[in-house]
């Protein structure tokens, strides 16, 4: 698109306007002298009439005015009796000059008013163009930074500038422009306080050398524009700056009030996941604390009455329900964390037989049958990882399988292409199709008969995979059972081995 | 000789289970509830073992740690919970002996204590050179390493690493201690030589490297060489 600003220089440079004044003039003279054996005095005039036409319909009306009364008077020098002079033996050829002065500069008046009417229609409809192209624009951006740089844009189309368009933040200070000179920032200031347009033609501070228009109406001014070249008697330049201004205000205020009811969207979310959270983790939490509570007052008002083998088997049951508790409260915690920030990853390059190595070490206490078999092949690749979750992830599987199965449990991990697959694979109750993505939700369990609190380590194994940039899902295993695979991308290149 | 502990914990119930605990394994126990009131108790008279709680509420045990340092030899078990990671290897570095995270048995503490002042007395006397655990045997001086009686060859650097974890064996040793001092200073974020190294010292030494007996992933702060 031509710059709208453009327009408004549509005309001839002054110089070459003048110079085609001369040039009309010496052509037409030109014509005159060399048609002169063939052609009377009439036809001769009506030469100088077209170049005046010509002038008229070119140049501006000074130059065109110019054109005509050179016309005359080359006419009435080169052409008119007694030639070679200013004098004029007739009186018809007087009035003959008289007229055609006369309507020669009539012609250029109206030939140039026409032509500024035309000029000014089409800077009008450019401007028009412009705001609703902006309007348009406007509507598919939704950050307060696009709206910002499309209504920057604009102002530089439509003013040669430098134009300065800044918003104010929450604290109703200017954002940015920080090279601006304090003039500027005060004029900005001000026209903001007083919810006016400032400047030439405006009434109100008429001696600067911009315009400053507010983005807003009074109460809710969003920041402010300054606008350059400003001329006192450019009303609709004036006016065009203020559209665009109000367009830019509806358009920040339309941003503002979206984004503010997304963020009480979310919030209404974030609390009610934190309901159902809550609800489940006291559920979760109730149970065992019931049983330590209830063995430990036992042993507190009738140990005397117990047998050895019955305070034993009290004190049993408070030290593994107190554990099953910390692994509750464990998996609790991380998977909060994991949700809530997400980025505090503390990745490093980790081998997964060590993980693995370290979590059989904690696991094995509760597989005193050796159930789990585990397979990590050597030399597997290692991965940028944050251990500590990976090891709770493989706890959380492995435990799981241990809950829920009887038979062997199978633990490999493989590499497979651009990622490492970690598969825990048992032989209990397997999980049925339709909870095969229910049971990763917190708080949800596959079967509301069997073993309590299942469904928060799944949903935090499934939350530390998606953190590395994985997934996990569980499959039904042939010859029944269930499958949880983990995969994880190895998306950086391996370390570089050192020569030692 | 009775041995003394101070036990540096805000939590009452803790503070009086820990107490009762070791008292009863014949330790004189000395509780503080702060770091001002530890270092108050310090500056009276060093014990022979630390076990300080982090997350006090007068501020950061790292201080302390390093207070402790510059004059005693003190050992330092840190007790901390899972997600204080970063600041639990930090206070390792600064030099704490070992770590144990909540929630712990008393067995577990006490087992970690003997470790630490084992090398306590080791440290004042000579230096570890010896090392016997199962079928594994290493001996620094002679530089063998042998299991189940055959010997196993080790490269120099792979022989650098044990040795360094034998020196500690029982404590847990830092991801950076042990790249600062087998590899150097300069390069204590190169994890990855310490994943591979490691690997191949347990595929020599460990009948499955899988589940390693001997070395002992720390996951996120370091190894441990078993040493009971």
């Amino acid at each position: 698109m031509a710059h709208v600003s453009d327009v408004q220089k549509l005309g001839v440079s002054p110089a070459r306007g003048w110079t085609a004044v001369a040039l009309l003039l010496a052509a037409a003279t030109l014509c005159g002298v060399w048609l002169d054996p063939y052609v009377t005095i009439t036809s001769q005039a009506m030469i100088y009439v077209l170049a005046i036409v010509i002038a008229a319909y070119k140049l501006d009306w000074l130059q065109s005015a110019v054109c005509a009364i050179g016309a005359v008077t080359a006419l009435n020098f080169f052409f008119v009796p007694p030639r070679w002079t200013f004098d004029v033996e007739s009186q018809e050829h007087f009035i003959a000059l008289v007229v055609m002065l006369v309507v020669a500069l009539v012609i250029s008046h109206l030939a140039s008013s026409v032509r500024r009417e035309s000029r000014h229609a089409a800077l009008n409809a450019r401007r028009a163009r412009q705001l609703q192209e902006l309007a348009s624009g406007l509507s598919i951006s939704s950050t307060k930074e696009e709206i910002l740089s499309l209504g920057q844009g604009a102002l530089d189309d439509a003013f040669d500038g430098p134009n300065t368009l800044l918003l104010l933040d929450d604290g109703q200070e200017l954002q940015g422009g920080a090279d601006l000179s304090n003039e500027v920032r005060d004029g900005l200031r001000c026209c903001i306080n007083e919810c006016a347009v400032l400047g030439p033609g405006t009434g109100r501070w008429p001696g600067l050398d911009a315009w400053y228009l507010p983005l807003g109406e009074k109460g809710r001014v969003l920041g402010a524009a300054r606008v350059l070249p400003a001329r006192a008697a450019d009303n609709d330049g004036r006016e065009h700056a203020q559209a665009l201004c109000s367009l830019l205000a509806q358009n920040l205020l339309r941003a503002r009030l979206s984004a503010s009811v997304q963020s009480v969207q979310a919030e209404a979310q974030r609390q009610q996941v934190q309901s159902t959270f809550l609800a489940a983790v006291s559920h979760d939490l109730r149970t065992p604390l019931a049983s330590i509570v209830g063995a430990a007052s036992a042993l507190q008002t009738q140990r005397d009455k117990l047998g050895a083998a019955e305070q034993d088997r009290l004190l049993a049951s408070i030290a593994n329900e107190a554990s099953y508790l910390s692994r509750v409260t464990e998996n609790t915690l991380q998977l909060v964390r994991l949700t809530s920030l997400q980025k505090d990853l503390k990745r490093d390059w980790e081998s997964l037989e060590e993980i693995v190595g370290s979590v059989l070490s904690r696991v094995r206490q509760h597989d005193t049958g050796r159930r789990i078999k585990s397979k990590v092949p050597a030399g597997l690749p290692l991965i940028k990882a944050d251990p500590v979750l990976l090891a709770q992830m493989i706890g959380n599987l492995l435990e799981n399988a241990l809950k829920y199965s009887e038979g062997a449990i199978d633990l490999s991990i493989a590499a497979q292409g651009q990622a490492l697959t970690i598969s825990v694979k048992d032989r209990g109750p397997g999980v049925a199709p339709a909870q095969q993505d229910l049971i990763f939700e917190p708080y949800r369990r596959g079967d509301q008969s069997g073993p309590r609190g299942a469904g928060l380590g799944l949903a935090l194994c499934r939350a530390i995979a998606q953190a590395h940039g994985g997934s996990l899902r569980v499959t039904a295993r042939s010859g029944g059972g269930a499958c949880f695979l983990a995969t994880l991308p190895l998306d950086v290149a391996q370390p570089e081995q050192d020569a030692q | 000789m009775t041995l003394r502990v101070l036990v540096v914990e805000d939590d009452h119930e803790i503070r009086s289970l820990m107490q009762s605990s070791l008292s009863v394994e014949g330790f004189e126990v000395q509780t503080a509830v702060s770091l001002s009131e530890a270092r108050a108790l310090l500056r009276h008279k060093a014990p022979d073992l630390i076990v300080l709680d982090l997350g006090l509420p007068d501020g950061d045990g790292v201080q302390l740690v390093h207070e402790i340092r510059k004059q005693h030899a003190t050992p330092v078990i840190v007790v901390s919970a899972r997600y204080q990671e970063t600041l639990k290897i930090e206070l390792l570095d600064a030099g704490a002996d070992d770590y144990l995270t909540k929630p712990f048995s008393v067995g577990e503490l006490l087992a970690r204590m003997r470790v630490a002042l084992r090398h306590r007395g080791t440290s004042l006397a000579a230096a570890v050179t010896q090392h016997q655990l199962e079928d594994l045997s290493v001996d620094l001086t002679t530089r063998t390493v042998q299991l189940a009686g055959e010997t196993v060859h080790l490269t120099p650097t792979e022989f650098k690493l044990l040795a360094r974890l034998v020196r500690s064996a029982g404590r847990v040793v830092t991801h950076r201690q042990l790249l600062t001092d087998v590899w150097g200073p300069e390069f204590t974020e190169h994890t990855h030589y310490l994943r591979l190294y490691m690997a191949q010292l347990r595929a020599k030494i460990e009948r499955d490297p899988g589940e390693p007996r001997h070395l002992l992933t720390e996951t996120g702060v370091g190894y441990r060489l078993a040493d009971v």
